[in-house]
C-alpha cells in the first residue's frame, strides 16, 4: 500500500527532476551571481554594488522599457490579428482548411530564417524596393533595415507569432458549442453582443495565454533583434550578452542583474497584461 | 431575399480567402522565393540593383558552401546532436509522462505546472547562466553542456505530448487483456503499443526539430567551437552579412524540418482516438 | 393575415439541402396557448422546423408569422420566441441568476426589474436558493429548470423546446414533463414542443403533429391520433399496433358495417369512414383484444396460439399467431395477471369498432 502511494512521485523523477534542478540552478546562478557570488574575478561577497549600478544607468532602463515596448505591442497585435480570424475559421467551410494551414506555417519556419527573408525583403535591393521603384511610388531605393522605431522587429514578432495566438484562441473558439451561441441569438443577442458577453468571456483563459507566452518570448528576444532592430538600441537579450562579454571584470555580475530584471519583466509585465485583459473583457461583458 | 443574404456571404468568403491567399504569397511564398534565387547566385557576376532577377544562376554557391565553409561540420554536429537529445528525453520523459497519463496523486496539477517552466524561462537567460553553472562545475564538453541544456529544454514538450498518448490507452483493453489472461508483456503489446506508437514517434521527431533549430544554448555555450546549422546561419548574418550564404543555409535549416514536421503532425492525428472511432 | 389568436402560423414551410427535401410543404397554426408537438423519428424534420421557426435556418418557400406578423426577414434575436436547447446551452461563465437575465438585460430592461423577474422565475422553476452557483455546479435537472427559466424570463410570443428531457433520467423525465405543462398551463404561453418519444407528445399536447421525412402523417389531438391512425407510419410509432391487411368482402351502409377476410378470419368492421380501397390495411391496438374462453361465441372472436407471454405487473404482454400461420405475429395486452400460458390456444374477441381502417391501400 506504501509503496503504491509513493509509485506516481518515483515515476515522476526522471522527467520532473532534470528540469526542477536545471532551472532552480540556473535561475539561482543568476540571483547568486547579481548579489556577488559564484563571482568568477575575485572573492565571493554579498553586494548589492552591481544592482546599484545597474539600476542607475540611464541605458539600462532604455533598454528595460523597449524590450518592454516590443513585448507589449508584438503580443497586443499578434492576439488582435489572430482573434479575428480565429472566430472566422471557428466552422469549417471550403477552405478553410487551407487557410489555418497557411497561418500556422510561419510556426515552422526558425526565427533566424525568417529573420534573414525580412531582412533580404526589405533590403536595399530586396524585392520591397524593387517592386516600389518599379511601381513609380519611389524613384530609387529606400533604406528600411534596421529602421531606429523598430518597427522591423514587431513585424518580425507579429509574423512569427500569430500563428501561435491563432493555435490558442482557435481551441477555445471552437469549444464555444453553437447551441450556447444560437441560444444567446435567441434570447435576443446580436453579433456584437453575442462577442461582448458570450464569446469573449469563454476565450478569455486563451486570450491571456497567448499574450502571456508571446510578451515572455518578445520580451527575452534576441535574434529578431540582432538582425533586424535598430541599431541605436539593444534588446535585454542583447543587452545581457554584450555586458557578461565586454565587461571583463564584472561582466558576470552586472549581466546577472539584467537577466533578473528580464525574468521579472517576463514574469510581471506579461501577467499585468493578462489582468489589463481581463479587466477589458469583464467591462465589456457588462 | 434569403438566397440574396446567402451569395453575398458566399462572395464575402471568396474574397476574404483570395485576401488570406494574397498575404500567404506575400508573406511566406515570396521571401522563399526570394531565398531560393539568391542562393543560386552564380558568385562570378553578382545580383545588384537595379537587376530584377539574378543575371546568372548556378549551382556553384552551393558546391562552395559546402566545400569551403563548416557548413558539412555543424550539420554533422546538429543531427547528432539531435539524435542523443531525442532519446534521452523520449527515455527520461516516458516514466512521468505515465504517472501525469494514467495515475492520479496528491499534487499532480502542481507537478505539471513546474515541467512547464522552462517554456517561461528567457532562452538567454537560461544560457547565459547556464554556461555560468557549467564553468562553475568544470564541465567544458561543449558537447555534454548543449545536450544536457537540450534536454531539460525540450522535456516539457515531450511530457505533455506523451502524456496525451498515455491518457488514450484504454483501462477496458487493459482490463480485457489483462482478464484473458495476458502476461504484462502482451498486455503492453495489445493495449499500450498501437495508442503510443505514433505519439512515440511524434515526439522523437518534434524534440528532434526542436534541438536542432534551438539557437540560445547552442551559441551562448558552442560558439565558436561547436557550430550547429543555426550558428552557421548566424554567422552569416551577423555582422558580415553574407545574403547567398545565409540563404542556402535557410533552406537547409528548414525544407527538412518542415517534412520532418508533416509527418509529425500526420502520426499525432492518426493518434487521436476521436478519429479512429469516426467520432467527431 | 391570421386572425388575433393565433399565436403562430407556418405555412407551406419548405427546406432542402441539394437533393435531400428536408421540409416539404409544412404547414400548421398553434393558437395563444396551445402547445403543439412535433413528434417523428430522427431525421424527420422536426428539430431543422423548429429552428427554421426560431429564425436559425433560413427557409427555401413559405412562411413563419409570429402573432400575425411575417417573420421572413427577421432575424432570431429580433424573434419573439425563446428556445429550451436539448443541450440546454447555458452559458458556464454566467451564474444562474445572470443566465436567467440574459435575455432580459438584451431588451434593455432596468436592474432592479430583471432581478424581480428572475427571482419571481426562479421562484416557479424552484431554483430560488441556487441562483449564485454557476451551470457547471448544477445536477443535470437543475441545468434544466436553468434552461427552462432562461426561456420563461423573457415572456416569449412562443417558446420553443428541442426534446428538453431527453438528457433526463426516466424518473425525472415524468416529473418535468408534468412540471412544463403545468407551467405552460398556469401562464398561457404557446409553446412548439420537438419529440421523438410518443407517450410524451400524447401526455403533453393540445396538438400533435406527426412527421416523417419532412413530411406532416398526421395532425390532431392526442387521443384522435391514437384511435385513429392515419396510416401504417403514425399507428405504429404512436403506441403499439397490430396492422393487417383487409380484403373488403360485403358492405352494410346503413350500419356502417364491413364484412371483411382479415388473416385471423373473417372479421366485422364498423367504421363512420369509408374505406379508400377494397384491399386495404387496418389497425387494432393490443388493448381492445379480449381473452375468452375457447368454447364462448362471439362477434370477431378469433383462434389463437400464444407464443410468447410477458409478465409485466400491471399487465400481461401476449404474442399470438393465428392457428396454422406462424409468419403472422400479433400483440395483446390484458391488464392484471391472466392465467394463460405459452402455446395454448386462446380465443380473442375485437369488438368491430376497435378494428380501424387506414388510409393506405395495399399494393
Amino acid at each position: 500500500m506504501k509503496r503504491q502511494r509513493l509509485t506516481p512521485y518515483l515515476l515522476l523523477l526522471p522527467g520532473l527532476f532534470p528540469i526542477v534542478a536545471f532551472m532552480s540552478l540556473v535561475v539561482g546562478m543568476a540571483v547568486s551571481q547579481s548579489i556577488g557570488y559564484f563571482n568568477f574575478a575575485g572573492d565571493d561577497r554579498f553586494s548589492l554594488e552591481f544592482w546599484e549600478g545597474m539600476l542607475s544607468q540611464n541605458q539600462f532602463w532604455r533598454v528595460f522599457w523597449y524590450s518592454a515596448r516590443i513585448a507589449i505591442l508584438s503580443s497586443l497585435i499578434s492576439v488582435m490579428l489572430a482573434y479575428p480570424v480565429a472566430l472566422w475559421l471557428r466552422r469549417p467551410f471550403p477552405g478553410s482548411d487551407l487557410i489555418s494551414a497557411m497561418i500556422k506555417a510561419p510556426l515552422l519556419v526558425h526565427g533566424l530564417v525568417a529573420a534573414f527573408l525580412f531582412v533580404n525583403f526589405i533590403s536595399f535591393q530586396g524585392f520591397l524596393n524593387v517592386a516600389l521603384v518599379k511601381l513609380g511610388l519611389i524613384d530609387r531605393p529606400i533604406r528600411m533595415q534596421n529602421d531606429s522605431y523598430a518597427i522591423g522587429v514587431v513585424i518580425l514578432q507579429v509574423w512569427k507569432n500569430m500563428p501561435l495566438a491563432f493555435l490558442v484562441i482557435t481551441g477555445s473558439v471552437r469549444a464555444i458549442g453553437d447551441d450556447i451561441l444560437d441560444a444567446a441569438r435567441d434570447l435576443g443577442a446580436g453579433s456584437l453582443a453575442r462577442l461582448r458577453r458570450v464569446i469573449l468571456p469563454l476565450t478569455l483563459r486563451a486570450l491571456q495565454a497567448a499574450l502571456i507566452l508571446i510578451f515572455i518570448g518578445a520580451a527575452g528576444d534576441w535574434s529578431f533583434q540582432v538582425v533586424a532592430g535598430p541599431t541605436n538600441i539593444q534588446s535585454m537579450a542583447q543587452f545581457m550578452h554584450r555586458v557578461q562579454s565586454d565587461n571583463a571584470a564584472h561582466g558576470w555580475n552586472e549581466a546577472a542583474v539584467v537577466a533578473v530584471m528580464l525574468m521579472a519583466l517576463s514574469l510581471f509585465g506579461s501577467l499585468t497584461l493578462a489582468g489589463l485583459m481581463q479587466l477589458i473583457v469583464r467591462r465589456m461583458g457588462r | 431575399m434569403t438566397t440574396l443574404s446567402r451569395s453575398t456571404l458566399f462572395w464575402q468568403r471568396q474574397l476574404l480567402i483570395l485576401l488570406a491567399l494574397a498575404v500567404f504569397f506575400v508573406a511566406l511564398v515570396l521571401p522563399f522565393c526570394m531565398a531560393v534565387l539568391w542562393s543560386l547566385v552564380d558568385p562570378s557576376t553578382p545580383w545588384a540593383y537595379p537587376a530584377v532577377l539574378p543575371p546568372v544562376l548556378s549551382l556553384r554557391r552551393w558546391v562552395e558552401i559546402w566545400t569551403t565553409s563548416a557548413l558539412p561540420q555543424a550539420m554533422y554536429n546538429s543531427y547528432t546532436l539531435a539524435a542523443c537529445v531525442s532519446i534521452l528525453t523520449l527515455l527520461l520523459a516516458m516514466p512521468t509522462a505515465y504517472a501525469f497519463g494514467r495515475m492520479e496523486f496528491p499534487g499532480k496539477a502542481v507537478a505539471q505546472m513546474l515541467t512547464l517552466v522552462p517554456l517561461i524561462l528567457p532562452g538567454f537567460v537560461s544560457a547565459i547562466f547556464f554556461s555560468a553553472l557549467l564553468i562553475e562545475l568544470g564541465l567544458y564538453s561543449r558537447f555534454l553542456g548543449i545536450l544536457i541544456g537540450h534536454t531539460v529544454g525540450l522535456l516539457p514538450y515531450a511530457i505533455r505530448l506523451l502524456s496525451v498518448s498515455f491518457s488514450m490507452v484504454r483501462q477496458d483493453l487493459i482490463d480485457a487483456a489483462r482478464d484473458l489472461g495476458a502476461s504484462r508483456m502482451v498486455v503492453f503489446r495489445t493495449a499500450y503499443l498501437p495508442v503510443l506508437k505514433p505519439g512515440l514517434l511524434a515526439a522523437l521527431i518534434i524534440v528532434f526539430i526542436l534541438s536542432i533549430e534551438e539557437f540560445a544554448i547552442s551559441y551562448i555555450v558552442g560558439a565558436p567551437d561547436f557550430t550547429t546549422v543555426p550558428t552557421i546561419l548566424y554567422s552569416y548574418l551577423g555582422y558580415n552579412f553574407i545574403r547567398p550564404n545565409a540563404a542556402a543555409v535557410s533552406l537547409i535549416l528548414v525544407v527538412p524540418n518542415v517534412l520532418l514536421m508533416l509527418i509529425a503532425e500526420r502520426l499525432l492525428k492518426s493518434a487521436d482516438p476521436a478519429v479512429m472511432t469516426g467520432k467527431g | 393575415m391570421a386572425q388575433a389568436s393565433t399565436a403562430l402560423s407556418v405555412r407551406s414551410a419548405s427546406l432542402r439541402y441539394g437533393t435531400f427535401q428536408a421540409l416539404s410543404e409544412i404547414s400548421f397554426e398553434a393558437s395563444q396557448g396551445q402547445l403543439v408537438t412535433l413528434l417523428g423519428p430522427s431525421g424527420c424534420g422536426k428539430t431543422t422546423l423548429l429552428k427554421a421557426i426560431a429564425g436559425f435556418i433560413p427557409l427555401d418557400g413559405g412562411t413563419v408569422e409570429i402573432k400575425g406578423q411575417d417573420m421572413q426577414d427577421v432575424p432570431p434575436e429580433k424573434r419573439d420566441t425563446a428556445m429550451c436547447f436539448q443541450s440546454y446551452a447555458l452559458f458556464p461563465h454566467l451564474t444562474v441568476a445572470d443566465n436567467i437575465g440574459f435575455g432580459l438585460r438584451q431588451r434593455r430592461l432596468g436592474a432592479q426589474d430583471i432581478a424581480t423577474r428572475v427571482a419571481a422565475v426562479a421562484e416557479q422553476v424552484g431554483l430560488s436558493s441556487q441562483l449564485g452557483k454557476l451551470p457547471g455546479q448544477l445536477s443535470g435537472g437543475q441545468q434544466q429548470r436553468v434552461a427552462l427559466a432562461r426561456a420563461m424570463a423573457v415572456r416569449p410570443g412562443v417558446m420553443l423546446f428541442d426534446e428538453p428531457l431527453s438528457n433526463l433520467d426516466a424518473k425525472l423525465r415524468d416529473h418535468v414533463r408534468m412540471e412544463i405543462r403545468a407551467l405552460q398551463r398556469e401562464h398561457g404561453f404557446t409553446a412548439v414542443y420537438v419529440t421523438h418519444d410518443q407517450a410524451e407528445a400524447l401526455a403533453m399536447s393540445d396538438l400533435v403533429i406527426v412527421m416523417r421525412a419532412g413530411v406532416i402523417e398526421q395532425m390532431g389531438r392526442p387521443e384522435d391520433i391514437y384511435r385513429f391512425p392515419a396510416n401504417r407510419f403514425v399507428a405504429d410509432f404512436i403506441g403499439t399496433a397490430n396492422i393487417m391487411p383487409l380484403r373488403i368482402l360485403d358492405v352494410d351502409r346503413t350500419r356502417g358495417e364491413y364484412k371483411v377476410s382479415s388473416p385471423l378470419g373473417e372479421a366485422v368492421v364498423r367504421s363512420d369512414t369509408p374505406p379508400v380501397s377494397d384491399h386495404i390495411y387496418a389497425c387494432w391496438r393490443p388493448e381492445d383484444a379480449q381473452i375468452t374462453k375457447p368454447t364462448a361465441d362471439a362477434q370477431n372472436r378469433f383462434e389463437v396460439r400464444v407464443t410468447t407471454r410477458t409478465f409485466l405487473g400491471s399487465q400481461c404482454d401476449f404474442s399470438v399467431h393465428p392457428l396454422g400461420d406462424a409468419t403472422n405475429r400479433y400483440r395483446i395486452q390484458t391488464h392484471g395477471f391472466a392465467p394463460v400460458s405459452e402455446g395454448e390456444t386462446i380465443g380473442v374477441v375485437i369488438a368491430p369498432d376497435a378494428i380501424r381502417f387506414l388510409a393506405e391501400a395495399v399494393r
